[in-house]
């Protein structure tokens, strides 16, 4: 592989990274926070069918985001609602809000557009040529369209917030005793809330930015199981902001190199680098690859009755 | 909560209750729809009306709903038997894959046995191609306490994958200089026979009840089913009772497996002969929403796996009929899922007060 297409395989890599590493800083609230969203999948395919309609009825890429994340929002109300105060399965929540996204955007999607495919604005790049033309750093970083600038700097953001504010040690606390935090006198149900409907909110952005970066419209279930790549991020990450949208970028560059792959061909099968994801996070479950952390009441719904 | 969890729906009070949870869920999201519909500019009321005669209406109808339904009902058994036993299996769809792989490598070779024992083989060869893909899930699980939801939803993808390795040439699955991948047609001697001339209702739906029943007795009526529910509803106890409570999970967690991978060989071998790049797209997912619905019990999943194969068969007649696009079934069937948990927990609470009510007086 010469120069260029190493650095046409990197900015693809980014590029396609970057829907996952926006969901994957909600991920990390909402299972820091002890909730697992599987659901969050559905509210990026929500996320990305708002933000195309959006953009193609008003033009403006910033009102689509806003839209995308208020859509991903109040569906993770509902399983917020659900889980927290119904304390109903998590797993089954999120399931069901899965196929109400997929059934609900296929309706939609046929209803808003019922003869043409929209074709919305996408997200613009906003560096000038010049800085463009520098070699590699110019075609990997700067030719992207700013909703990946925005993914590459949310992580640090997210992880500033999470380890060095106190809000954050209260979130990082929720997951790991509530009740210990129910007795210094916060609101363990606030907290979980807030937590979840951030993955809600980032899952709507990561749609938005699937949907427009570069393709500008919608695709019936076009999220394809991104949403569960972010979950394995978040086990090879160790729920850490920054380690995640490291295991995000590497997952985007597997994505890239398939593509590539069934491009121009390969000695390997273009499945194989899309299978790599899934199966480390398997190895890293199993404890091959080091110990997986996870947030002690994952999973639990929190009950004030019982220790 | 562990408490709150045994509540024993014991005697009438108990079958009332457990089957008017499901059934109100089933009311409300239709009510639902309902607006959706008249919000979207039809009547509800004909959509319905559509629906119920695409679903019910003739021979073809029903054969249509019955078709829809038998992957569903095994689906729905290899979620709902875990379920029993306290686990959650997510990999229905990556199960489901392998058993049609492994069906399909069975089912496309020429065979010198006579037609029923090629079939007996290719559907044997689905349960032993579910069961092999579960078997790292089972053993993490059981073995290494690792959690399973995570481990078979990661699957699913790679089977997915993998499958649609299979299908590419030069793979020997796969269908020489075809326009889209695919294996080569189910052999004659290997297909699911038709019910319904003229139709394709294959045996699979009356393998599906059938299945479900004698899941049922094994459920309630051996030491194997005794044990596993014993395991679901309390593992301390069971452990303290000197069941094999790892051994049991590992042996159930197979037997999902093989579940899942019946379904997968139902699909390839009665309905499509031929395993698709990506066919079974949401069968996995719908049979966990099956055996929430039916509270893991095999008798529920059939009534509802007939339920939601109605949905689905008479929501291509209502489009037809209204215009109402058929994905509408797909929201109905979240709905369902989502009242049936939103209402659950009301219900245990209601119930454990009156308990303590009882026992206080």
């Amino acid at each position: 592989m010469d120069m260029n297409s190493i650095s046409g395989w990197l900015q693809a890599s980014v590029r396609l990274a970057a829907p996952l590493m926006l969901t994957s800083i909600g991920a990390v609230y909402t299972e820091r926070v002890g909730v697992i969203n599987i659901g969050m999948e559905g509210m990026m395919l929500a996320g990305a069918l708002a933000s195309v309609a959006a953009s193609f009825f008003t033009g403006n890429v910033v009102i689509a985001a806003i839209c995308a994340m208020t859509v991903g929002g109040l569906l993770a109300v509902v399983h917020a609602y659900l889980t927290v105060s119904r304390r109903a399965s998590q797993l089954i929540s999120g399931a069901a809000i899965n196929f109400l996204a997929l059934g609900a955007t296929n309706f939609g999607y046929a209803r808003l557009f019922p003869t043409e495919r929209a074709r919305a604005v996408t997200f613009p790049v906003l560096s000038p040529p010049e800085l463009r033309g520098i070699p590699f750093f110019g075609q990997v970083i700067f030719a992207q369209p700013v909703i990946v600038w925005i993914a590459l700097i949310l992580p640090l953001v997210s992880a500033w917030v999470l380890y060095r504010t106190s809000w954050g040690l209260n979130i990082r606390a929720v997951g790991e005793h509530p009740h210990a935090v129910d007795s210094v006198g916060l609101s363990v149900h606030r907290l979980k809330y807030t937590g979840v409907i951030l993955s809600g909110v980032f899952a709507g952005l990561g749609g938005s930015a699937l949907a427009m970066a570069d393709l500008g419209y919608f695709a019936p279930a076009m999220t394809g199981g991104r949403a569960f790549v972010v979950l394995a991020a978040l086990v090879v990450g160790k729920w850490n902001p920054i380690v995640v949208a490291a295991a995000c970028m590497l997952f985007g560059a597997a994505d890239a190199l398939q593509l590539r792959i069934q491009t121009f061909g390969a000695v390997i099968p273009y499945q194989f680098p899309l299978m790599v994801p899934y199966l480390l996070t398997i190895a890293a479950l199993a404890g091959l690859v080091g110990r997986t952390a996870a947030p002690k009441t994952i999973g639990k719904p929190y009950d004030p009755e019982t220790i | 909560m562990k408490e709150r969890r045994k509540i024993d729906l014991s005697g009438l009070e108990g079958l009332v209750l457990s089957g008017a949870r499901p059934i109100l869920a089933v009311i409300l999201a239709l009510v639902v729809s309902a607006g959706l519909i008249w919000a979207a500019g039809a009547n509800p009321i004909e959509a319905y009306a559509a629906l119920l005669e695409g679903s019910f209406g003739s021979v073809t109808a029903l054969a249509s709903t019955g078709v829809r339904a038998a992957p569903l009902l095994l689906g729905g058994f290899a979620v709902g038997l875990g379920f029993k036993a306290g686990l959650w299996n997510i990999g229905g769809e990556g199960q489901i894959y392998l058993g049609a792989a492994a069906a399909t490598a069975v089912g496309i070779i020429p065979l010198p046995v006579p037609a029923w024992l090629h079939l007996m083989l290719a559907v044997m060869a689905g349960f032993v191609g579910g069961v092999l893909w579960m078997l790292v899930p089972a053993y993490l699980c059981a073995y290494r306490g690792v959690n399973l939801v995570c481990t078979t939803l990661m699957l699913n993808y790679v089977a997915g994958y993998f499958v649609s390795w299979l299908l590419h040439e030069p793979s020997p699955l796969a269908e020489k200089d075809a326009f889209f991948p695919m294996s080569p047609l189910i052999l004659p001697s290997a297909r699911l026979p038709i019910l319904a001339r003229g139709t394709s209702l294959h045996v699979g739906l009356i393998l599906g009840v059938i299945l479900g029943v004698v899941l049922h007795f094994v459920l309630h009526y051996t030491h194997f089913g005794f044990r596993t529910r014993m395991v679901g509803e309390n593992p301390e106890a069971a452990r303290y009772a000197g069941v094999g409570v790892t051994r049991q999970i590992f042996l159930v967690l197979l037997i999902c497996g093989g579940l899942a991978g019946l379904a997968g060989a139902g699909e390839v071998l009665g309905l499509k002969l031929r395993l698709f790049d990506f066919f079974a797209s949401g069968v996995g997912y719908e049979g966990l929403a099956l055996a929430i619905l039916a509270n893991g019990n095999p008798l529920g999943i059939i009534v509802g796996g007939i339920f939601f194969g109605s949905l689905k068969a008479g929501a291509s007649k209502m489009q037809i009929v209204t215009g109402i696009e058929a994905s509408l079934a797909l929201v109905t069937q979240a709905l369902t899922v989502i009242f049936v948990i939103a209402i659950g927990f009301g219900e245990r609470v209601r119930l454990t007060r009156q308990q303590q009510k009882k026992s206080r007086a």
